[in-house]
């Protein structure tokens, strides 16, 4: 029984400490409409828009999952045939080269929509249609479409609800399948989806609260349809703004809404985030900004990191042990690490490499702590 | 189950104890209490359920788009000039060939053709018989015109219309939005040659537009005989092709063999007319919706249109109503009264808002008289009923335009506003993905832009004809007991069978009257030409001679028999009710607006009549009074009294003695065209009238 206990300790501790200190070293955005019939034109429009900027700020194709629920482009009522516009001025093709859409008319689906996020797929599901995201992602979920209280309507035959999010939220952060997660929802209603979500490091924003409607922007005279939601519309105007180097923070972006122009609350949600807002920028989640770090050898870096993930994850087992004093000079380490970082990147990553150099005995301390466990398991083996 | 049983030990305890009476349940007391006052409460219930009737202009709302795919007047139309010039030129050419050119011929069907192909469509030629509907009793409630393939037809008349088809783009093929413009290619006047180029000017623009879903089928029928039959003519060679090569097809010059050509199923139909100048100082469009017995299109077609036409190009638009009553004294002094009290309600609750000025007042019930009118009569208002025979939602739009037909300024905005509305509706059409569904279809207009819902005007006739078990029950009690104390005879164990002989004399009346609705078929099988009075005379004397026989031959079914032992009347008056109610009922089912006008005269009637001869003997001022209203009531339930008093009603004056000939073609027409209405004053009306009759002289 005992050593049950142990061998869960130890994945437990193997499981939690990692991923916080893990640094960010990818993006990923899933982009989701989840509306059928041409006069939800201005959904596919949303996405397309919101496509187009994460990927004019880095985040390359294969790291963007874009699900639509209809082709607007190819509908025959299209007045501009294999064109879609999210500004009745038509300057702006959406629908132009290079366009990947992965999950496309009725593939989306609720369950494809869970199995993307959780990353549970059938074998034959190609790599392009899987979010394949690990403990060092940023994620940027988008979603838009019909929503009412606590759910989100996938064409208009099934609905997402919100306990269906905060399930599928937990399942990645426990299969550590990102590090940040930021939700935005534009939809009726939006605030409510995210009202179990419980799992840490997550970061939500919707157009409204719960009995507010998301209104469209504008509406296209010469398409017969509305082109775009006022939500996502003063959000890409905000973006229009920034290039790839521009260090905007998402609290710039949350303070750009004004509820009078959306003509609803947008919300979000903070309590879940630990960094704070005016010092994220936004293109952590919207872009896909990674410093280069100039190491002296090829594996030199990345060996002491893993041994320092070693020695923390095993911390929760060494309490009573000897080697108090290095526990607390790790702990400060650890400490001094979560503290620096934050945004002054390039810092953060001068002062761990420091550290690094200054801790000598590394290997002793991870040989120590495999003896004192075997020990342990000794121990409590023979009681048994 | 276990609850159950308790309850009966509970009731057997009782019984055996039986000091104890069982107390019924709440709803059975309830029922009891009602029929036991039930004069009190038929009175009661008649009055509201006519109040309800009267009130009902109040309880109008707002029509609203109720389907999200329409997005009516979101697009900005793209007509052009060009396409304008297009359509008059279409309508210069018709004018200039039908000034020079006399005859029988299919030139301007051809030129009419030419323009279409010119645009880009696929144009074919249909050639149909003017065969009009014949009545067969057997052909009530059957598919449409099963009857059409006519083997021996001649080449002497018929009729030939132009289709043109233009394909969407990208669109899949399986569904098309039809056009139609009746037009007479020898007779027709300078008006009806406008809607051609209102629709030429739409065409034009319809060939070159690339946001087509559906098909566009622009039908111009030959309305030589009439505006419906080549539209129902069309439709039937398009539903159900023949694979027989018809005689009809060689005649004339024109060979249409092989030509007839199809688009998917029809989302929805528009008709337009053009008729006469407008009296008011706009463009008038009238909206005529009542397809064959009260079916109604979807509300959002009306709503699209009215929308269109009110917000974006400004015709004033109405629809039918009865002008007669807008003068009418009595309906303006109940127009005040609901007035006074909607103002009184305000200052009590200013949320109470129901109050309507007189004058909306007026013309609510006047346009909602129309609306049941033409519902209950059950013919069609256009060549739309035609559509709705193959669930088809479809309107007629009459337009009038307020300037005269050759002033050429005014005809280019007129086409260029008119295109622009139909171009506008197609294009909401356009944008459905499935039929229309998510508005009503019960309902009754007030107002191009107000309607009734079934669930409230259901009220007025559900009150109405809710005293009818009461006092139906109640009469049959009362019998029982008359006769239980005449009659002491051994026969009274046969206790429950009192209503045989009254349920006897009920169903030979019933039968009567369903051997007099069929009649008419077998009138019309006579050879030899007769004129509709004759006809009328040779059925009102067959069905009499019936009648005659009916009362001879059934013991005791006739009023004039003088026998004691002849049915209580109490009795027959409650099996009559019994019977008149389930009729109502199932009328309503199948065309409300029938229903309620025959409730508001059949119910009164059931109720009031009582045995003349009694209230004659007894002299009190009561039962004198009673006796007059109830011949009163029969005189006007006669139908053929019915018929020339509405004849009266609606201002179309009488002409002269030719009553009988003039009924006889209504009904003509009633039957022609399928209505149910026939079926109910034949099968529900006349019996329940001749048992009234009975019961008035009935020898008690």
């Amino acid at each position: 029984m005992k050593v049950l206990t142990l061998v869960m300790l130890l994945c437990y501790s193997f499981a939690f400490s990692s991923g916080d200190t893990t640094i960010h070293t990818n993006n990923w955005a899933v982009l989701v409409c989840t509306s059928r019939f041409w006069f939800n034109y201005r959904h596919m429009a949303n996405t397309l828009s919101l496509y187009r900027t994460v990927k004019r700020l880095g985040i390359p194709d294969e790291r963007i999952i874009l699900m639509l629920a209809d082709d607007m482009a190819c509908n025959a009522r299209n007045e501009y045939p294999a064109q879609v516009f999210n500004n009745e001025n038509h300057k702006l093709n959406l629908y132009g080269d290079n366009v990947e859409v992965d999950y496309r008319g009725y593939e989306v689906t609720v369950e494809n929509f869970l199995r993307v996020l959780t990353g549970r797929h059938e074998n034959a599901v190609p790599r392009s249609k899987r979010l394949l995201s690990d403990e060092g992602s940023h994620i940027l979920l988008y979603m838009t479409g019909h929503g009412g209280d606590e759910f989100l309507k996938f064409q208009d035959a099934e609905e997402l609800q919100s306990h269906d999010l905060a399930d599928a939220v937990k399942q990645m952060k426990e299969k550590r399948r990102f590090k940040e997660l930021m939700i935005m929802v534009d939809t009726c209603q939006a605030a409510t989806l995210f009202n179990q979500l419980q799992s840490p490091d997550v970061l939500a924003i919707g157009s409204s609260l719960k009995g507010e409607n998301s209104y469209s922007h504008h509406l296209d005279s010469d398409v017969g349809v509305s082109v775009v939601d006022r939500f996502t519309y003063y959000t890409l105007a905000f973006f229009e703004r920034l290039n790839i180097y521009d260090n905007a923070s998402l609290n710039s972006l949350f303070r750009s809404y004004d509820p009078k122009l959306l003509m609803s609350t947008a919300y979000y949600r903070t309590d879940l985030y630990q960094p704070h807002l005016a010092e994220v920028p936004v293109t952590n989640f919207f872009g896909s900004v990674m410093e280069t770090l100039h190491t002296d050898s090829v594996y030199k870096a990345f060996s002491s990191k893993t041994s320092n993930n070693k020695i923390n994850s095993e911390m929760p087992l060494n309490q009573l042990s000897e080697h108090d004093e290095l526990q607390k000079a790790n702990i400060q380490n650890d400490e001094l690490k979560t503290e620096k970082q934050k945004c002054p990147y390039t810092q953060m990553r001068v002062d761990l490499h420091k550290k690094l150099e200054k801790l000598e005995n590394v290997d002793t301390v991870v040989n120590l702590g495999i003896a004192v466990m075997l020990l342990v398991v000794m121990v409590s083996s023979s009681l048994l | 189950m276990a609850t159950e049983k308790r309850d009966k030990e509970e009731e057997e305890v009782k019984t055996d104890d039986g000091s104890l009476k069982i107390k019924p349940r709440p709803i059975v007391q309830l029922g009891i209490f009602l029929v036991a006052h039930s004069p009190v409460f038929s009175v009661v219930f008649s009055a509201a359920g006519v109040l309800a009737l009267l009130i009902l202009p109040l309880l109008a709302k707002n029509t609203y788009i109720s389907e999200n795919a329409l997005m009516p007047g979101s697009a900005r139309s793209m007509l052009s000039n060009r396409d304008v010039s297009d359509g008059s030129k279409l309508v210069k050419d018709i004018k200039n060939y039908r000034l020079n050119h006399e005859g029988q011929g299919v030139e301007v069907q051809k030129l009419i053709g030419k323009y279409m192909s010119e645009m880009g469509a696929e144009v074919y030629y249909q050639k149909f018989h003017p065969e009009g509907n014949q009545f067969h009793p057997l052909h009530f409630f059957s598919g449409p015109d099963s009857y059409t393939l006519l083997d021996n037809v001649s080449c002497a008349s018929y009729g030939v219309n132009v289709a043109g088809i233009i394909r969407a783009p990208r669109g899949d093929g399986k569904e098309s939005i039809v056009l139609v413009t009746p037009y007479d290619f020898i007779n027709g006047g300078d008006y009806e040659a406008l809607s051609l180029g209102i629709t030429g000017t739409l065409f034009s623009l319809l060939a070159r537009v690339t946001w087509l879903s559906k098909d566009i089928i622009w039908l111009v029928a030959d309305s030589r005989y009439g505006d419906y039959r080549p539209v129902a003519a069309w439709l039937t060679e398009y539903h159900s092709p023949s694979f027989k090569d018809s005689d009809l097809l060689k005649c004339g010059e024109l060979n249409t063999a092989d030509k007839f050509r199809r688009a998917g199923t029809m989302a929805a139909a528009l008709v337009l007319k053009v008729d006469g100048r407008s009296e008011r100082f706009e463009d008038t469009l009238s909206i005529y919706a009542e397809a064959s017995n009260g079916q109604m299109p979807n509300l959002d077609l009306i709503n699209v249109v009215n929308y269109l036409a009110v917000h974006r190009q400004g015709f004033y638009v109405k629809v039918e109503k009865v002008v007669s009553l807008l003068s009418s004294s009595w309906l303006k002094i109940i127009g005040e009264i609901f007035e006074a009290v909607g103002k009184l309600a305000h200052t009590l609750n200013p949320d109470w808002n129901f109050g309507i000025p007189t004058a909306d007042y007026l013309e609510g019930s006047a346009t909602l008289a129309s609306s049941l009118y033409s519902q209950a009569l059950g013919i069609p208002t256009g060549p739309h009923g035609a559509f709705r025979d193959y669930q088809v939602d479809a309107i007629t739009l009459k337009v009038s335009p307020r300037f005269p037909p050759d002033s050429k300024t005014r005809q280019h905005d007129f086409f260029l506003r008119g295109a622009k509305l139909l171009e506008g509706t197609i294009r909401s059409v356009n944008n459905l993905l499935e039929k229309f569904h998510q508005s009503f279809f019960l309902y009754l207009l007030t107002s191009p832009s107000k309607f009734i819902s079934v669930g409230v005007y259901m009220i007025a006739f559900a009150l109405l004809v809710a005293s009818l078990p009461m006092v139906a029950a109640s009469l049959y009690i009362d019998g029982c007991k008359a006769l239980n104390n005449s009659t002491l005879n051994p026969a009274g164990n046969f206790k429950s069978w009192k209503w045989l002989d009254a349920a006897k004399q009920v169903f030979a009346l019933h039968l009567f009257g369903l051997i007099v609705t069929l009649l008419p078929y077998f009138i019309c099988q006579v050879p030899g030409q007769h004129s509709p009075s004759n006809r009328s005379i040779m059925w009102g004397t067959t069905s009499s001679s019936l009648l005659l026989i009916t009362f001879a031959t059934i013991p005791g079914c006739s009023p004039f028999s003088s026998r004691r032992h002849g049915t209580n009347w109490a009795v027959l008056k409650s099996v009559t009710i019994s019977a008149a109610f389930i009729g109502l009922c199932l009328m309503s089912i199948i065309n409300f607006a029938t229903a309620e006008i025959g409730a508001l005269l059949l119910v009164p009637t059931c109720l009031i009549v009582q045995p003349i001869k009694p209230a004659l003997r007894s002299r009190r001022i009561k039962s004198l009074l009673g006796a007059f209203c109830s011949m009163v009531l029969l005189t006007i339930g006669f139908p053929v009294m019915l018929f020339a008093i509405s004849k009266g009603l609606f201002g179309e004056g009488l002409v002269g003695l030719s009553l009988g000939g003039e009924f006889w073609t209504w009904l003509e027409s009633l039957w022609a065209w399928k209505s149910a209405t026939y079926l109910y004053i034949g099968m529900v009306h006349l019996p329940c009238w001749l048992l009234c009759l009975c019961i008035l002289f009935h020898p008690s």
